[in-house]
């Protein structure tokens, strides 16, 4: 499948993996107006494309991403006013979350992970990093108020930690190793120059599960985050009935049963129709 | 008044109830008859008020391995039964599925798979043997997981429930990574873990029976909702000078 020409990211498909590289390394990776609009780009294209299984998001040069491209927003008179109304609507479509992106998404944290760059930390199913990452935030440290990332890591890892970050701002980092305690990241890799081969691995590892057992997992999972324990087992209960009677529900046993590997349905690209219900 | 269980031992030890899986031949699996068993066991344990406190484990080798799917394609009566409370959520495995309020503690003393990961989701309190591990297959099986992952991802940091779900049978997480997120407090060698389970038992069967079902109670509605006080408190008001 052929994906779109980006200035600011890169795509690219290794087997079943599908890698989302930032690409503004002179910048630490920071995100201008173009490269919001071609994340949206980004993961329609690796959401569409059959052969991606499993999407890998990292980053070129010393960091992963830093948040905002400030120095565009101080050269033009803007500033953060371009981005009021989106923002104010909630019509955010940087991050696999926005896009409603149902594969499993891995971010590899390559380097620097600062301010706006939770966000993509925050959204993820699965975070590793390299030993040298670090992570920070410095939204207070130059008059902005952090919230939306801040409170996506706030429900999925010990909140104090969070609030620690976005009250202390520029003036601390956190270890990739202290984000390995706290659960934020589940893998730690050493030497660093080895990020792109282990999260490679991994993402294969997930690739010979079911897409669509995943795809409905992943759903139940972050549905369950908006909800209270019972109301999210009752509302994830029909996802776990959308497998009943799924092709992949006889051939995974069968497999098994083989000793072979499954042959799993692959995902049925969906329309722009159904992205987006309601509008 | 006595029962007579073929797959599950319901004992006592003093002011602790133990509830243990006895298929060690297969993994602790649940078949149809441990269904009943289970359901029949945690009444048992939870209407008897020399019961205070009640430690959850298994025989041989496995914890738990979730649903024997093998012996249920069987058993069509089971198979639907079950199929029916899957799917409205009524299900009758575990201590919260069956109503009972007094401090349950989970003394996982080996692999822990799949549907298995209910009774640690649903448990109050977790050990595990060092031996231990938690896996869940049912992506690697064309199975969606839900119940379990989601009672997981509410007691625990997300990510590395994510990566469980994800990973399937690719991958194991060990006792010693459970303990270090807090899906389980206490790691002991096999031999200790038993008793270790009794030991921190029968200190919390020290308290008022009353007071523990309580705050069980409190505890784990406070996992029902999103907000803190019960009305929301509002900040109205106070946000700006």
């Amino acid at each position: 499948m052929k994906y779109p020409e980006l200035e600011t990211l890169k795509l690219e498909r290794v087997g079943p993996v599908g890698w989302l590289i930032n690409n503004r390394p002179e910048q630490l990776n920071a995100m201008n107006a173009l490269m919001r609009d071609e994340f949206e780009l980004a993961w329609r294209a690796l959401d569409a494309d059959p052969e991606v299984r499993v999407i890998v998001h990292t980053g070129e040069g010393r960091a992963f991403q830093t948040g905002v491209d400030v120095a565009e927003l101080a050269s033009d008179g803007q500033g953060m006013e371009r981005y009021r109304d989106s923002v104010e609507r909630w019509d955010l479509h940087f991050t696999a979350w926005h896009n409603e992106v149902w594969k499993p998404v891995i971010t590899a944290v390559n380097g620097i992970c600062a301010g706006g760059a939770f966000h993509w930390v925050a959204d993820a199913d699965i975070v590793i990093a390299s030993s040298d990452a670090t992570f920070f935030d410095p939204h207070t440290s130059v008059g902005q108020v952090v919230a939306i990332e801040a409170i996506g890591l706030m429900k999925r890892m010990p909140v104090e930690a969070v609030m620690r970050m976005a009250f202390v701002g520029r003036y601390e980092r956190m270890t990739a190793q202290r984000a390995y305690e706290l659960g934020m990241i589940s893998q730690i890799v050493d030497p660093p120059d080895q990020l792109r081969a282990e999260a490679q691995a991994l993402a294969e590892k997930i690739a010979k599960n079911s897409p669509a057992a995943m795809a409905a997992t992943k759903r139940a999972l972050w549905k369950a985050v908006e909800l209270g324990l019972t109301d999210a087992c009752r509302a994830g209960a029909a996802e776990l009935v959308s497998m009943w009677g799924h092709p992949d529900q006889e051939e995974g046993p069968r497999a098994f049963a083989e000793k072979r590997e499954p042959n799993w349905k692959a995902l049925t690209p969906r329309t722009g129709a159904e992205r987006r219900p309601g509008g | 008044m006595s029962v007579t269980y073929a797959t599950v031992r319901v004992e006592r030890d003093g002011p602790v109830g133990w509830l243990v899986f006895d298929r060690p031949d297969a993994g602790n699996a649940m078949n149809a008859r441990m269904f009943d068993d289970l359901e029949a066991a945690w009444r048992e344990l939870g209407d008897d008020d020399a019961v205070r406190v009640i430690v959850n484990t298994g025989a041989g080798n496995a914890f738990q391995t979730g649903l024997d799917v093998a012996q249920l394609a069987q058993d069509r009566d089971a198979l639907r039964e079950q199929s029916r409370r899957t799917k409205h959520f009524e299900l009758k495995f575990t201590s919260r599925d069956n109503d009972v309020w007094k401090p349950v503690i989970a003394a996982v003393n080996g692999v822990c798979a799949g549907g298995g990961l209910h009774f640690v989701a649903d448990a109050d309190i977790v050990l595990m043997s060092q031996t231990a591990t938690l896996v869940d297959p049912h992506v690697s099986v064309g199975q969606a997981t839900v119940y379990e992952t989601i009672g997981l991802a509410k007691k625990s940091p997300m990510e590395p429930v994510l990566r469980l779900a994800f990973t399937g049978v690719h991958e194991r997480m060990s006792a010693a990574r459970a303990y270090e997120l807090g899906i389980c407090s206490q790691v002991e060698p096999p031999e200790r873990l038993r008793d270790a389970a009794q030991k921190l038992a029968e200190t919390i069967a020290q308290h008022p029976a009353e007071e523990l079902a309580t705050v069980k109670r409190a505890l784990w509605n406070a996992l029902e909702g999103t907000q803190r006080s019960p009305a929301g408190r509002s900040l109205q008001g106070r946000e700006r000078e």
